[in-house]
Order: structure tokens, then sequence, then C-alpha cells
């Protein structure tokens, strides 16, 4: 196995029609020192906030016994002694799928409660288990547990949601009995066969669209979650934004830009003049699309590198909607640039340290950020907040 | 056809900043004595604002020509005038 294929982890939840909260959660945890990941998605009984608080203790309940090795039967009687007992049914439930892998190895434990099973693919075959075992709790006698011991490899995805995903359409005369767990894994083989790179992203929105899509009407009639982790070379993007501090450093920077390996985004005027000049290209900006601009510089095109951006207003009005988790209104180059993160496991800034004397003038409107600042700021919010791989090398 | 006069407009921050935001609108927006006589385009920094003998920004190109101060009426005479057969070349 590659040593150090990325684990794309995504899940694409639908609140039920009516209500303002997710009766589903789904927390994930990283632990770089030891390349471990850990996916809990849980589905609290009934629907709406009652249902969201459940789904949300028993989410991180799981996640901090499982960061902390504790034996797993103990664990989830805790998780559901814990829970508050419904008034009307006079039970408390929340259903569980916890995934612990260590990516260095492709060892991977799945730990399933209640949850419709997972599927693990490999290209579009199935994969099963190497083992599978059942716990049963003494306190709970009716909750059975399964732990299955897999072997992930890079290629591989390993596909799991809520029960509004299998049981979408359920009394419908095309699928009497729901969509099912079988209904699923054969709509995405079908789409990882025509698109084999298909990112866990994309699967577990397709997925989880679909799933709505059964329903008459296409009504949400109850909370739909697909998680989809994929192990993949990690698409790697580089950010180079900012002058470098000596200009001898020009060519190398430069260089930086016209590496293959990487998509590439130039976000500076300045900074796209010395890859310019360095590369004996040029940048194209098409004004035809200013009515798009929102705010900021359009963006251009640089030949034969990427894509061109102004740098400090572009880079702070991204930061924004990246913390808003929202892409409403957004400017085409900010869009652009978010697009292009979505589309990238692994992402490098490069900030040159000169500052800009321009950005020192006087007249200018408002204050303008530090670029270091800023990118510091990105970074952040893309491990904290969307799960990237993100460094920064200054120059 | 005669050839296009070529307007280039930096789309610099700080040239963003203090105005070409504005007359960028004429990549879209051209009065209709210009529209069609004009090729809009966008320019990376030309770190013209470095340079305190050529102006102040926003700056724009006008077939070559570097203009500072540049307002949107400033532009569309200069682009009249080039029209009309007047103005230079650099």
């Amino acid at each position: 196995m590659n040593s150090s294929p990325f684990v794309e982890m995504e899940c694409c939840q639908i609140t039920k029609d009516g209500q303002s909260a997710c009766g589903d959660d789904f927390q994930w945890e990283r632990d770089e020192s030891e390349n471990r990941h850990i996916a809990v998605l849980s589905d609290g009984l009934g629907s709406g906030i009652k249902a969201n608080l459940l789904a949300n203790m028993t989410t991180t309940m799981a996640l901090k016994f499982m960061h902390s090795d504790a034996d797993i039967l103990q664990s989830a009687e805790t998780i559901m002694d814990s829970l508050p007992v419904c008034e009307v049914r006079k039970i408390s439930y929340a259903t569980f799928t916890i995934v612990d892998m260590l990516a260095g190895s492709g060892r991977t434990r799945v730990i399933e409660m209640g949850n419709p099973g997972y599927i693990q693919l490999r290209g579009t075959r199935e994969i099963p288990p190497f083992s599978r075992r059942t716990l049963v709790s003494k306190n709970w006698p009716d909750r059975e547990m399964t732990v299955s011991e897999l072997q992930m490899t890079l290629g591989d995805r390993l596909i799991f949601c809520s029960d509004g995903v299998t049981q979408a359409g359920l009394g419908q005369p095309h699928c009497k009995f729901g969509w099912r767990r079988e209904g699923c894994m054969e709509f995405a083989r079908k789409l990882i066969e025509d698109t084999p790179d298909i990112s866990a992203r994309e699967l577990s929105r397709t997925i989880a669209f679909n799933a709505l899509s059964i329903n008459k009407g296409r009504r949400c009639v109850d909370d739909t979650s697909c998680a989809v982790i994929y192990l993949r070379n990690p698409r790697k993007l580089r950010v180079i934004t900012g002058p470098p501090f000596h200009k001898e450093d020009d060519a190398k920077f430069a260089a930086m830009a016209a590496d293959r390996d990487y998509t590439v985004i130039i976000c500076g005027g300045t900074t796209s003049n010395i890859i310019q000049r360095e590369l004996h290209t040029r940048v194209e900006i098409d004004l035809a699309q200013v009515k798009y601009a929102g705010g900021l510089p359009p963006p251009g095109e640089m030949a034969g590198v990427g894509m061109v951006t102004e740098g400090i207003l572009t880079l702070t009005r991204v930061a924004a909607l990246l913390e808003s988790h929202s892409l409403e209104d957004a400017p085409l180059a900010a869009h652009k640039i978010l697009d292009r993160f979505d589309e990238s496991d692994v992402i490098e800034f490069i900030v040159g340290t000169k500052v800009n004397e321009a950005h020192q003038d006087p007249s200018l409107p408002v204050d303008l950020e530090i670029r270091r600042n800023i990118v510091k700021k990105l970074k952040d919010l893309l491990i904290n907040e969307y799960r990237k791989k993100v460094t920064i090398q200054y120059i | 056809m005669a050839e296009k006069i070529k307007l280039e407009i930096c789309c610099g921050t700080t040239c963003f900043m203090l105005g070409a935001a504005e007359i960028m609108q004429l990549a879209t927006n051209m009065p209709p004595d210009l529209d069609g006589h004009v090729e809009v385009t966008g320019l990376a920094c030309m770190n013209a604002c470095l340079n305190e003998n050529l102006g102040h920004s926003p700056f724009v190109r006008i077939d070559g020509k570097l203009i500072g101060n540049a307002t949107v009426e400033m532009v569309c005479d200069e682009l009249r005038k080039r029209l009309n057969g007047g103005g230079d070349n650099e």
C-alpha cells in the first residue's frame, strides 16, 4: 500500500422537511501522529432538535471513547445509559456507525449499532470484512453491535449512511421496501463505473440526493445522511501569494508555479507579474464576466500555469466565505478559489513575505489585512472545518 | 472595420479599491457612441502605483498609453478623442 494515501472523508446531510435541525450527526477526528482517522455517524430517535441532541451526544461520546481506546462494549453501554429517555416512546435511542482507520496500514474497524450496514468497494467490487463479531450488552440485550475488521487499500471507498438513505421511497410501487442497502450499493457501483475517480464529496452528495429523488414528491421524509471515505492519491493544490522577500528567489519562486504535480492558483498582481516575467508567459483577464465579479477584481488565467486572482481582498473574502460555510453571493474569483479548495486534498500555501508598498497608500478606503494573518486563518479553517491537509511555506 | 481601441484596466488591489472597479463596468456597459469600437481587457498589476512620477491609482492603458488617476469620464473622453482621430500613440 502507498505509504501516504489521503483519506478523503465527506458526509452529505439533508434535514427532514419541516425541521430546523438534522436528527443525524456526523463527526470526525484525525490524529496526525498515528495517521488515524475516526468518524462517527449517528441517527437520533425521532427528528428535529431532540433527535439532533441524541445524535450529537452519541457522536461526541463515541469519538472520545474511540480516541482513548476504551472498551467498545463498555463505551456503548455508557452512551446508551447517558442518553435522555424520550417522553413519548419511553426509550433512549441513537444508532451509530463508527469507523476507526489507521491510514498507514489500512487496518480499519467498523462498529455498527442500528444503522444500515456499511459498504466497502474496491473499484466496483464489494469487499467483505476479514472478520466480524457480534457484541451484546447485558444491560441492553436488544441492542446488538457488530464489529467488523477490514483492510482498506489505496482506491477503496467506504460508504455508510443513515436509514433515510436505505428507506428512501418506502411503499412506492417501484420500491416497496425502500431503496435498501443493495439499491444504494448498485447506484454507487454505477457511479464509480462511470466516473472511477469520483470524489467522496461528489459520491456522498449524489447518493443522498438520489435517495431524496426516490421519495414521493422528492420530499425529505427522514433525515438523510451519507458518508463516504475514499483512500486516494491526494489531489494537490498550490496557492502562491505575495512576492518573495529576496529578489534572488524570484526564479525559484516562479518554478513552484510551474510544477505539474499541482493545480496552481496565483493570488496577487505583483506575484503574477514576477511569475509571468520568469516563465515568459502572460495573464489574460476576461472582463466579460465583470458582472459576476461581486466587488472583487475578476480572475484571470496565466497561460500554462493556472488561475490568477487579486491577492489580499480576494483571500480575505475567501476566508469569510469558508467561515460562513456559504457560497451565497460569492464573487467570481472567491467562488473559483473555493471550488478548487473543494477539489483538493492537500493545499500548500507559498507565501512571499515582501511588504507591498502600494498597500500602504494612505488614500486606501479600508485597512488591508496582513497577508500572513489571512493565510494562517485560511489554514486553520481548511484543517479544522474542511478536513484538508494544509502547509504554509514562507519565502 | 477599423481596428478597435485597446483599453486595459489594472486589476491590482490598490487600483481596484481606488476606482478601477467602476472603470471595469465599461466592459459590459460602454456608452453607445463608443460601443463596438473598444476592446476592454483586465491587466495584472503594472506596479505603476509604485512610481510617483506616473500619477496615482487607478491606472489604465489606452492603446499603450498609461493613464493615472483614471476615472470613467476621463477614460471615455480619451477613447472618444482616439475614435475621432485625435490622441497620441506611445
